[in-house]
C-alpha cells in the first residue's frame, strides 16, 4: 500500500521520512538513499510525503477498497425528471 | 531497561505540536517562557490539521454586528454546542476575531475570496453564520516557523508515554525518543505542562473498513493519550459516554462534508431533505448537519445508498469547491479523482456514518485553560467541555499560552526521575521491549475495538445496557491484563504503538464507566434499559475521574 516512491527521481532528502504524521517510514533513514515504507498499513493518505517531496517523487497508492461509490448523475436527474 | 537518553529542564512542555500546542507554545514564548514541544511525528505536518482546513469558527463584528450572542446563540444551538459550557464559548468567541487577525498576519490565509471573510459552509438558510472560509492548506508550516522564531524548542519523534504529576499538580513528562528505531526516553521536568494531543481515533471498529485501523475521519496517529495520561493523572474528563460520529464518502473515512456544495439524493434522485432545492456555495444542503444519521437510517430502512450531488451546480461554484477542497487538506481525493477518473459534475458520490470517535469529550478546563490538575492545561481536540477543532484549538490553545506565561513563575521546577510513577513506567515500557517474544501491538487495538464496538456500540444501529457495558467492562479489563503479559515490540515505532494501545484501553473503561452512569437515552446512547430521554440531565454533564485509585463518575451543572 502507499506511499511509492520512484527511485529515479527519489534524491534521498529523507524529507517525507521527517513530515510523515503516522512514520510509515523506516525511521533509521540514511541520508541520499530511497527511504523504505515500512508500515503501509499505517498510512492516512494525508498526502503530506506526496506535496511536500522537492522533486515529486512520492505517490499515494489509493487501496482497492478505499472505493468512491458513485452513480451516474445524469441517470439520478433524469429519474427525477430534472 | 531501556535508557534515557536526555533529562530537559523548562517552563513549559508542550505535549503534542498541533494546532493547540503550537499556539499554546507561540503565546507563552511571547511572554518569555522558556517552551519545549514534544510532538510523536513532526510539527509541520502532523495532527487533524495536518493537510489543512477551510472553516473557521468565530465572531468577527466588523462581519456579524456588535451583539455576539446572536452568534453564540447560534453556536450553542447548531449541531455542534449542545454539549459544551456556555462559559467557555463565550469566551471563545470573544478571543476568536484576534485569533482570526494573528493567523492573517502570520501568513495563512484567512480571507481567501477577494481579499474579504467570507462566511459559509455547515450554514443554515436565513441563519446566521459561524464559520469563516479560509485557507489552512499552510497552517502547520506557518505555526511551527512562527514558534521556532520565537526559540521554541520543537522536539520532532518525541511520544510523550506518561504525563508525569506528583499526584497535587503536573510535572513534566516522560516522552520516547522515536527519531531512531533503537528506543530510548527522554525526561522532561517542567513547572507548567500543556497537554495538546488531539482526537482520539482508533477506538471502534472502523464503518467503513473494518480491515483497515487507519481509515480514519481525524488523524489516526491521534489515540486519546492525553485523555487517558490526564485521567490516570487526576484530571476531570467529561462527556465520554456521549458518543460523536462523522460521515463521509463511503469506504475512504475523511472528514470534509461541509466543504461539499451537493443536494442529497435518494437512488429514485428525489431529494432526501426538505432545506433547499438548488445547491450554492452560499447553502448548501445541511440534511446530515441537522440529520446526523441520515446515512444509516436510510441504510437501515433499505432506502440507501444516499449520493452527494453536485452536477447541477454551476461551474464558479464547482470551481469554488475543488479550490476549497485543497484548502481543506483532501488534496489526496483529488488526486484520486484525476487518477480513477471521477468527475463530480457527472457522477453522484455515496455517502456513509463512520464510527465514533473523540470530538467535545475530553479534559475539563476553566474559562482559563487549567485542567482541575494544577499546572496542566489543555485545548483542542483533547478537551471535552468546549470545541476543539481547528478554531476552538487555536483560540483556546492561545489563552493556555498566555495564562501560562503570567503564571508560571510561581511554580517551582521539581525533579522527575525518581518519582515512583516515572521508575514504573520505564520498567513497564521497557519490559515491553525486552521480552523475547509475544504478540503485537495491533491485536490489542483489534480486541479493544471489537469489545468497544459490541459492548458500547453508538447508535442509532448499535444500544447499549447494563448488563452489556458490565460484560464489556470486564472483557476490557481481561484484554489489558493480555496485553500487558503478552505485547512485544521491536523498536521505538511499535513501542509507540503499544503506548497508544494501553492508552486507549484507558479511554475505553472510562466511556464504559460513563456510559452505565448515564441512565437515560440521548443522541447516539441509546440505553435500551433506559429508553427515555431525561430532561433533568439537559444542563448538566457527566464527568469521570480517579480519586485514591478508584474511578468516580459524577454529574454537574453547566459552566454559564
Amino acid at each position: 500500500m502507499p506511499p511509492v516512491i520512484d527511485k529515479e527521481k527519489c534524491i534521498g532528502c529523507g524529507l517525507c521520512v521527517e513530515i510523515c504524521p503516522c512514520e510509515v517510514f523506516d525511521i533509521d533513514h540514511a541520508p541520499k538513499t530511497v527511504p523504505v515504507v515500512l508500515y503501509p498499513r499505517e498510512c492516512w493518505h494525508c498526502n503530506a510525503c506526496v506535496l511536500d517531496c522537492p522533486r515529486k517523487a512520492v505517490d499515494l497508492r489509493f487501496p482497492l477498497h478505499y472505493m468512491i461509490t458513485t452513480t451516474d448523475a445524469a441517470a439520478l436527474n433524469h429519474k427525477a425528471g430534472d | 531497561m531501556l535508557p534515557i537518553s536526555k533529562t530537559i529542564e523548562t517552563d513549559l512542555v508542550v505535549i503534542g505540536g498541533g494546532i493547540g500546542g503550537l499556539m499554546a507554545a507561540i503565546s507563552a514564548a511571547e511572554q518569555g517562557t522558556r517552551v519545549v514541544v514534544l510532538e510523536k511525528a513532526d510539527t509541520r505536518r502532523s495532527g487533524s490539521g495536518g493537510g489543512g482546513c477551510d472553516h473557521f469558527f468565530c465572531y468577527l463584528p466588523e462581519v456579524h454586528g456588535n451583539d455576539l450572542d446572536v452568534i453564540f446563540q447560534e453556536l450553542m444551538e447548531s449541531q455542534i454546542g449542545s454539549c459544551y459550557d456556555p462559559l467557555l464559548t463565550y469566551q471563545f468567541m470573544k478571543m476568536s476575531s484576534s485569533i482570526v487577525r494573528k493567523w492573517q498576519e502570520w501568513g495563512i490565509n484567512m480571507k481567501p475570496y477577494n481579499n474579504e471573510f467570507v462566511f459559509r459552509g455547515h450554514a443554515f438558510p436565513g441563519r446566521p453564520r459561524i464559520w469563516l472560509k479560509y485557507d489552512g492548506h499552510n497552517q502547520k508550516a506557518v505555526l511551527t516557523k512562527k514558534a521556532r522564531s520565537l526559540g521554541v524548542t520543537i522536539l520532532n519523534h518525541h511520544d510523550v508515554l506518561e504525563l508525569l504529576h506528583d499526584g497535587t499538580r503536573a510535572l513534566g513528562a516522560l516522552a520516547l525518543d522515536n527519531s531512531r528505531s533503537e528506543p530510548s526516553f527522554v525526561l522532561v521536568q517542567s513547572r507548567c505542562v500543556m497537554m495538546a494531543s488531539g482526537t482520539a481515533s482508533r477506538l471502534y471498529t472502523p464503518m467503513s473498513t473494518p480491515s483497515t485501523m487507519f481509515n480514519t475521519a481525524n488523524s489516526p496517529a491521534n489515540a486519546g493519550a492525553g485523555h487517558a495520561q490526564a485521567l490516570r493523572a487526576g484530571a476531570r474528563l467529561v462527556n465520554f459516554e456521549l458518543p460523536y460520529r462523522h460521515s463521509g464518502h463511503k469506504y475512504w473515512t475523511r472528514a470534509g462534508k461541509g466543504t461539499w456544495i451537493v443536494i442529497f439524493k435518494y437512488p429514485d434522485g428525489s431529494n432526501v431533505g426538505p432545506f433547499i432545492t438548488k445547491a450554492t456555495k452560499e447553502v448548501s444542503d445541511i440534511t446530515s448537519d441537522v440529520w446526523n444519521n441520515v446515512f444509516t437510517d436510510m441504510a437501515r430502512e433499505g432506502r440507501a445508498p444516499i449520493y452527494m450531488d453536485c452536477s447541477q451546480i454551476d461551474e464558479e461554484d464547482f470551481q469554488c469547491m475543488m479550490k476549497d477542497f485543497e484548502s481543506e487538506g483532501l488534496t489526496s481525493f483529488l488526486n484520486y479523482m484525476g487518477k480513477r477518473g471521477l468527475d463530480l459534475r457527472k457522477q453522484a458520490v455515496e455517502f456513509g456514518q463512520f464510527e465514533p470517535y473523540f470530538l467535545g469529550r475530553g479534559v475539563e478546563i476553566g474559562v482559563d485553560g487549567q485542567t482541575t490538575l494544577p499546572g496542566l492545561y489543555a485545548a483542542g481536540d483533547v478537551v471535552g467541555n468546549v470545541r476543539g477543532a481547528i478554531a476552538g484549538a487555536a483560540v483556546y490553545g492561545w489563552i493556555c499560552g498566555e495564562n501560562i506565561g503570567k503564571r508560571y513563575q510561581d511554580l517551582e521546577i521539581k525533579p522527575v526521575a525518581d518519582l515512583d510513577l516515572t521508575r514504573e513506567r520505564m520498567e513497564f515500557f521497557s519490559s515491553l521491549y525486552e521480552r523475547k517474544s509475544g504478540a503485537p501491538w495491533q491485536e490489542g487495538n483489534w480486541g479493544l475495538q471489537q469489545i468497544l464496538t459490541d459492548y458500547a456500540g453508538a447508535g442509532p444501529e448499535r444500544v447499549r445496557s447494563e448488563t452489556l457495558l458490565s460484560a464489556g467492562l470486564k472483557n476490557l479489563r481481561e484484554l489489558r491484563e493480555l496485553c500487558k503479559a503478552e505485547m512485544k515490540v521491536s523498536n521505538s515505532h511499535e513501542l509507540m504503538r503499544a503506548a497508544e494501545v494501553f492508552d486507549l484501553l484507558d479511554v475505553g473503561e472510562a466511556i464504559m464507566l460513563c456510559a452505565r452512569e448515564r441512565r437515560e437515552t440521548r443522541g447516539l446512547h441509546i440505553r435500551k434499559d433506559y429508553p427515555f430521554t431525561n430532561p433533568l440531565y439537559n444542563k448538566k454533564i457527566f464527568y469521570i475521574e480517579r480519586r485514591n485509585g478508584e474511578y468516580v463518575v459524577g454529574m454537574r451543572d453547566k459552566y454559564k
